[in-house]
């Protein structure tokens, strides 16, 4: 009898272990669950808010029902944004279409050729992002208005490439030195010159690091309100621009915000899930893996 | 290395020129015109162009002004909130994340989310949610906690302040947690064992070997977090519009109102020259550790 109630014990440990072990695994389930709900739920509110009607969303129910007549509102009705959605998708994608092709062809040289000034320059890039908004934003204020540049989408567009050509550089360098070089030398060896290195070897290894390049910096011109606060006339009104002027006569509607806020988040979700493997590169550009 | 020749050095300077030129075209001559401005006396609203030189006045003027004094103070305070609060939360999340079940990977992948979603709709959706009356944070709380009934968050400066903060650090502690994960990750088994042969309890292990070792991380993504906070903005045009009274005017802020709203942009890019000399200094520290980090 002793021995088998020692191989019982030693099978499931003392009650005592194995109690602590259960508590222990329902302790780390709650925090878990904790960081999904502080995570989560200011999302999930926003899509709710999103489908209920004014009246709901002004009073203090929490639960009501759904309606579709805030998207009807802002895609049909008085309050359309479907201009300002192609102005944000527009300014965003031609920024990303013009940039990448130039940083990743910079990326390149820092990334493979060895000459004076490269660390310098480099650092230099990088230093570029670290300037105050507001700078940058002054005098371009006033040379757009004086050129005529001001309230087209080009505006928006020159100051957005600033952001996200020294960010998508010092990306893609990351992505390419991971690269090795051999079967890029073995390319010119066999004649390639650099254009043709660049475009039929290099290119294509390193297409996943341009599609994260990609969607990071599309997210960022999508989601950059500083600029297109400060730059932005009637006409280049973009998405987050269109959420402050909701404000109507009978103050905040937050259901409209909550429906373009919808249309602002929705599509910045999907591009960023497809990517979620490199996130952590992305962000501190390649500092962190 | 590839190998050099002339035709090479063609190459290189074509494909390194456009990027360059758009980045140093779209820098150097906003910060060059800023600094010329800086030394000038302009008020937009009474001629369109520069009225004289004025010296160092502009600057002179900022150490006096009390609503530039006031708008750093609040800068600072926000940073080492919002900092504290994304490092804390960042670090919890990380733990509670960390080990490998089916919840935990599904978790981590919510995870980039917030992320995702723009400042100046956190801004709004979090202004929303606290509103009197009707936001569910407030509703909530209020029924929770009888004496927070008429509590209005935005209109008491230091909440306001802190429920900013919190609309950052939504955004940027999830994403800490998946760098800490990943650093966490990368730490040889062989030595939390030793530490537990030693007797070590978690607690111990997680001060004397968990953070020493993620510590290079946490350092530059502490310094990324500076630099990006100090910069606050779109949450306070979303939130608060500065208020309650000056409670939560940001440097960024001021300098948007004093070129922006009052038009006076002599004085304000001399106000966002002062503010670069503290953004270059950190810069320097941040870019010299990511190079420590690369060799």
């Amino acid at each position: 009898m002793a021995t088998n109630s020692l191989n019982r014990q030693q099978a499931s440990g003392t009650p005592r272990i194995r109690w602590q072990a259960v508590a222990g695994q329902i302790w780390e389930v709650f925090w878990a669950l904790a960081t999904l709900f502080f995570v989560v739920f200011p999302i999930a509110w926003l899509i709710y808010t999103s489908f209920r009607s004014g009246l709901d969303v002004y009073s203090d129910r929490y639960f009501s029902q759904l309606t579709l007549e805030n998207f009807q509102t802002i895609f049909f009705g008085e309050f359309s944004v479907v201009p300002e959605f192609f102005t944000s998708l527009f300014v965003s994608t031609a920024t990303v279409l013009i940039g990448i092709p130039f940083a990743v062809m910079a990326a390149y040289v820092f990334s493979r050729f060895r000459f004076r000034g490269a660390q310098v320059l480099l650092v230099a890039v990088l230093t570029t992002q670290f300037i105050p908004a507001l700078m940058i934003a002054l005098p371009f204020y006033n040379l757009f208005r004086n050129t005529g540049i001001y309230d087209t989408p080009w505006a928006l567009i020159i100051v957005y490439l600033s952001l996200a050509l020294p960010y998508s550089i010092w990306m893609m360098r990351g992505f390419i030195d991971a690269l090795p070089i051999e079967i890029e030398e073995a390319a010119v060896v066999d004649g390639c010159n650099e254009f043709q290195v660049l475009a039929y070897v290099t290119f294509p290894l390193v297409l996943p690091g341009i599609i994260t390049t990609l969607v990071f910096s599309f997210i960022m011109c999508w989601n950059e309100f500083t600029y297109a606060l400060l730059l932005a006339g009637q006409e280049t009104v973009t998405l987050q621009i269109a959420m402050t002027r909701t404000i109507g006569i009978q103050g905040i509607a937050w259901e409209l915000i909550a429906a373009i806020g919808m249309l602002v988040m929705i599509p910045m979700f999907i591009v960023s899930f497809s990517i979620r493997k490199y996130f952590v590169e992305g962000l501190t550009m390649g500092a962190v893996k | 290395m590839l190998t050099n020749s002339r035709q090479q050095g063609f190459a290189k300077v074509a494909m390194l020129a456009p990027a360059l030129v758009i980045v140093f075209a779209t820098t150097v001559y906003p910060m060059a015109n800023a600094f010329w401005l800086s030394f000038q006396q302009w008020q937009l609203t009474k001629s369109q162009a520069p009225n004289g030189f004025v010296g160092l006045d502009n600057y002179i003027q900022a150490f006096s002004d009390r609503f530039f004094i006031n708008s750093v103070v609040v800068t600072i305070e926000y940073t080492l909130l919002s900092v504290a609060l994304t490092l804390v939360l960042g670090l919890g999340m990380a733990v509670s994340l960390q080990k490998r079940s089916f919840l935990n990977t599904l978790i981590r992948t919510f995870l980039i989310f917030p992320f995702a979603v723009s400042p100046a709709l956190k801004g709004y959706s979090f202004r929303f949610m606290l509103q009197p009356d009707y936001g569910v944070i407030q509703l909530t709380l209020g029924s929770w906690f009888p004496f927070l009934k008429d509590m209005v968050w935005l209109s008491d400066p230091w909440w306001a302040m802190f429920w900013i903060s919190i609309s950052e650090v939504w955004g940027w502690a999830p994403l800490y947690a998946l760098m800490f994960i990943g650093a966490m990750g990368s730490i040889p088994t062989d030595i939390f064992d030793a530490a537990k042969v030693d007797g070590a309890s978690n607690w111990k292990m997680f001060w004397g070997v968990t953070l020493p070792m993620i510590q290079p991380v946490i350092i530059i993504a502490t310094l990324l977090k500076i630099i990006g906070s100090l910069r606050i903005f779109d949450q306070v045009v979303t939130m608060t519009g500065g208020g309650p009274g000056r409670a939560t005017q940001s440097i960024n802020y001021y300098i948007y109102q004093t070129g922006f709203k009052f038009t006076n942009m002599g004085y304000s890019s001399a106000l966002a020259y002062l503010f670069l000399v503290v953004l270059a200094v950190l810069s320097y520290m941040y870019i010299s550790r990511l190079y420590r980090q690369e060799n």
